[in-house]
């Protein structure tokens, strides 16, 4: 039941060891959620299957696989076909904005991210996403 | 939600920032190592990808932990290795100096804390318009000339125009005082009694001479041929007036090499969101004595147009809250600005949309990141035609002063003025007496001639904050800004006379011309409708009492006349 459903687990892909500290507790200690964490886009589609996350938070520029090409690769995943992406980049513009919404992410956060705000800007997406 | 306390959180968080922050100069370091590396390896592309890679991750975690500064700098050198790295050669020597500062603009930000360093407040950083570029108070002009007779005649008539001429009868004497003390152009003849081109070799030996560059020279000289020509061209002597000497021409002349009212250096207002980018950009600008301004909210844009007036508008295409093509159309709506040129600053490489850009009012687009010369050459160029047409439509084409309605907006805007700070304002009317029949003697060129010289009489001996317009035909209009009745009458009447001393250049014959003005001073006379009235009345009581004289409107002697 996809319009009812909560959000509770989460898949943060962030090559970043630094930003990861930072979103975990941004998202754990802050936001409540369930948390893992991937470095790669590789990494991220081996590990999807068995945590099977609500939402994949998704870095866009990563070294060897980016965010659009992971995301890609896990739409590909027989048990991933709708699994709703948010993008986080830095720097957001409009057009890329656009962009990002055609390649079927739910929306765009721009870095740095406020840890104490993140979450609730990840609930709103998902609320208003789910409302339509 | 099961969520920690907010306190206990910010405590975490400041531990990781510290943590970072304890890193921070390794990091840098590590950066530097790749890019060092990358200089004795080729430019093996491997090396240049992690090198990004790096400073792509600084940006963002310095970000992510409050180093707005760091992040910034590692942003700007982000974008100029994502360039390199997709031209795929080796940067250019501009390019690496260019990477040479950033790093070095890295390490400052890690040695100073981020609180010495803090982002700059870029919003109103407009430089100040007193800084010194030109050396343009230099009005002194050596003359040489065997013909004392002919040397002080000529040195009278260039005197009239605001230089200072010293006379000397030897190219030697000329030469060691060129050592003492730089003449802003040098006027000589080229026959000398020891030598038939002693002015050449003169300017030979001055050449030789002097380790700086040598004052611009102009040659008035009998010898026409083309020998003569060809070696003073030769020698790079800017001009070669035949004897007699047409006068006007000469001061035209000296008046274009010495730069006497020196070009304004363009005003560009640089719109980007990105402050660090856009002081790069203006500090770029400012080197080539152009005045930068910086808006980094575009809300700021309408209030900094109206404040800084600028040549040209320089704009990021993408901001947050409106593109840049969005403040080009708002821009383009009103009519005042309607000519202005906005050249875009993107990353954006797409023709199709560089085309819709241009389609909604851009005149050009730039590609970031830009080669510094590259962005000077744009703007100059751009503003250059951007000031001659709006000089076309505010300025008289014969004279270059005001137009009439110039003019008239100027008087509101300084009787304004005055009226807000308490000052004096005084509004002159100037008229050339009998100059009808100066065109029906001399012909129309000699009378267009005598309106350049009042103009440029008035221009010289008039401070930069007063206002010359020429206000019809034969008629010139002057606004002295915090200026009483009596000082006016003082500096109008040595002008009035000077301007009758200077000898008029017809075909085959000289004479002189003269003016009557009038003038009235705000608060006397209380709004812009009564001052002009007032002017107009002296001006006419100038003419009534024998022309070629002042008249000071006075409030009673006004209401007598009514």
């Amino acid at each position: 039941m996809p319009t009812t459903m909560t959000l509770n687990r989460i898949l943060l892909v962030e090559d970043d060891p630094d930003i990861q500290a930072v979103a975990k507790l941004a998202l754990e200690a802050v936001g409540g959620f369930t948390v893992n964490i991937c470095s790669s886009g590789r990494e991220a589609l081996q590990m999807a299957p068995q945590f099977s996350p609500d939402l994949i938070l998704l870095d866009v520029m990563m070294p060897g696989m980016d965010g659009p090409s992971t995301l890609k690769a896990l739409r590909e995943l027989a048990t991933f076909p709708t699994v709703p992406v948010i993008f986080m980049t830095a720097k957001v513009q409009t057009h890329e904005v656009e962009g990002y919404k055609q390649l079927g992410a739910m929306d765009v956060i721009s870095k740095p991210f406020d840890p104490m705000t993140l979450s609730s800007q990840i609930n709103d997406i998902w609320l208003r996403h789910h409302a339509k | 939600m099961p969520s920690s306390p907010p306190q206990d959180i910010r405590a975490q968080l400041e531990g990781l920032r510290r943590t970072y922050a304890a890193q921070l100069e390794m990091r840098v370091e590590q950066i530097e190592d790749a890019w060092n590396q990358l200089l004795h390896n080729n430019w093996d592309p491997a090396i240049l990808q992690t090198l990004h890679r790096m400073v792509h991750t600084l940006a963002g975690s310095g970000a992510t932990f409050g180093f707005h500064y760091l992040s910034n700098v590692a942003r700007t050198l982000e974008v100029l290795l994502g360039g390199v790295l997709e031209a795929g050669t080796a940067p250019i020597a501009l390019q690496r100096i260019q990477i040479h500062t950033l790093l070095a603009s890295l390490k400052q930000a890690v040695t100073h804390s981020e609180q010495m360093l803090p982002p700059p407040d870029l919003v109103d950083h407009v430089p100040s318009l007193d800084s010194p570029i030109y050396d343009e108070n230099n009005r002194l002009i050596y003359l040489a000339d065997d013909d004392l007779e002919l040397a002080k005649d000529l040195a009278l008539q260039i005197s009239y125009f605001g230089y200072e001429i010293e006379i000397f009868s030897d190219c030697q004497l000329l030469i060691a005082a060129t050592q003492e003390n730089r003449p802003a152009a040098i006027i000589s003849d080229i026959v000398f009694p020891n030598s038939p081109s002693a002015g050449i070799e003169m300017v030979n030996s001055l050449k030789q001479l002097s380790e700086a560059v040598t004052p611009p020279i102009l040659f008035i000289s009998v010898r026409d041929d083309l020998t003569a020509r060809l070696e003073a061209a030769r020698a790079g002597v800017k001009a070669f007036f035949t004897k007699p000497v047409n006068v006007p021409q000469l001061i035209d002349k000296l008046d274009e090499l010495t730069t006497t009212r020196a070009q304004e250096p363009y005003r560009i207002l640089i719109v980007d969101d990105e402050a660090y980018l856009a002081t790069y950009y203006s500090l770029i600008l400012q080197q080539a004595h152009m005045l930068a301004a910086v808006v980094t909210d575009p809300a700021d844009l309408m209030v900094a147009l109206d404040e800084f007036n600028p040549d040209l508008i320089l704009m990021d295409v993408y901001m947050p809250n409106c593109t840049g093509m969005e403040l080009a159309t708002v821009i383009r709506q009103q009519e005042s600005y309607v000519g202005i040129p906005i050249v875009f600053l993107s990353t954006e490489t797409n023709i199709h949309k560089q085309l819709i850009a241009m389609s909604l009012g851009g005149d050009d687009f730039l590609t970031k990141p830009i080669e510094p010369e590259h962005l000077i050459m744009a703007v100059a160029s751009r503003s250059r035609r951007s000031r001659t047409l709006r000089s076309l439509m505010t300025r008289d084409s014969l004279t270059g002063l005001l137009n009439h309605t110039k003019t008239k907006d100027q008087l509101l805007y300084e009787v304004l003025r005055a009226e807000r700070q308490g000052t004096q304002v005084v509004f002159a009317m100037i008229d050339l007496d009998h100059f009808k029949s100066v065109n029906d003697s001399y012909g129309h060129a000699a009378g267009d001639r005598v309106l350049k010289s009042l103009s440029r009489l008035l221009q010289q001996r008039l401070r930069k904050t007063d206002t010359i317009g020429r206000y019809g035909g034969e008629e010139f209009a002057v606004i002295l800004p915090d200026t009483d009745g009596e000082a006016a009458l003082k500096i109008l009447d040595d002008i009035r006379i000077k301007f009758s001393q200077v000898r008029q250049q017809a075909e085959d014959a000289t004479f002189s011309s003269t003016f009557s003005c009038g003038i009235a001073v705000y608060p006397e006379f209380k709004d812009v409708s009564y001052l002009k009235m007032a002017a107009d009345k002296a001006l006419y009581r100038a003419k009534h009492q024998g022309r070629n004289q002042l008249v000071l409107a006075s409030p009673l002697s006004e209401n007598r006349l009514d």
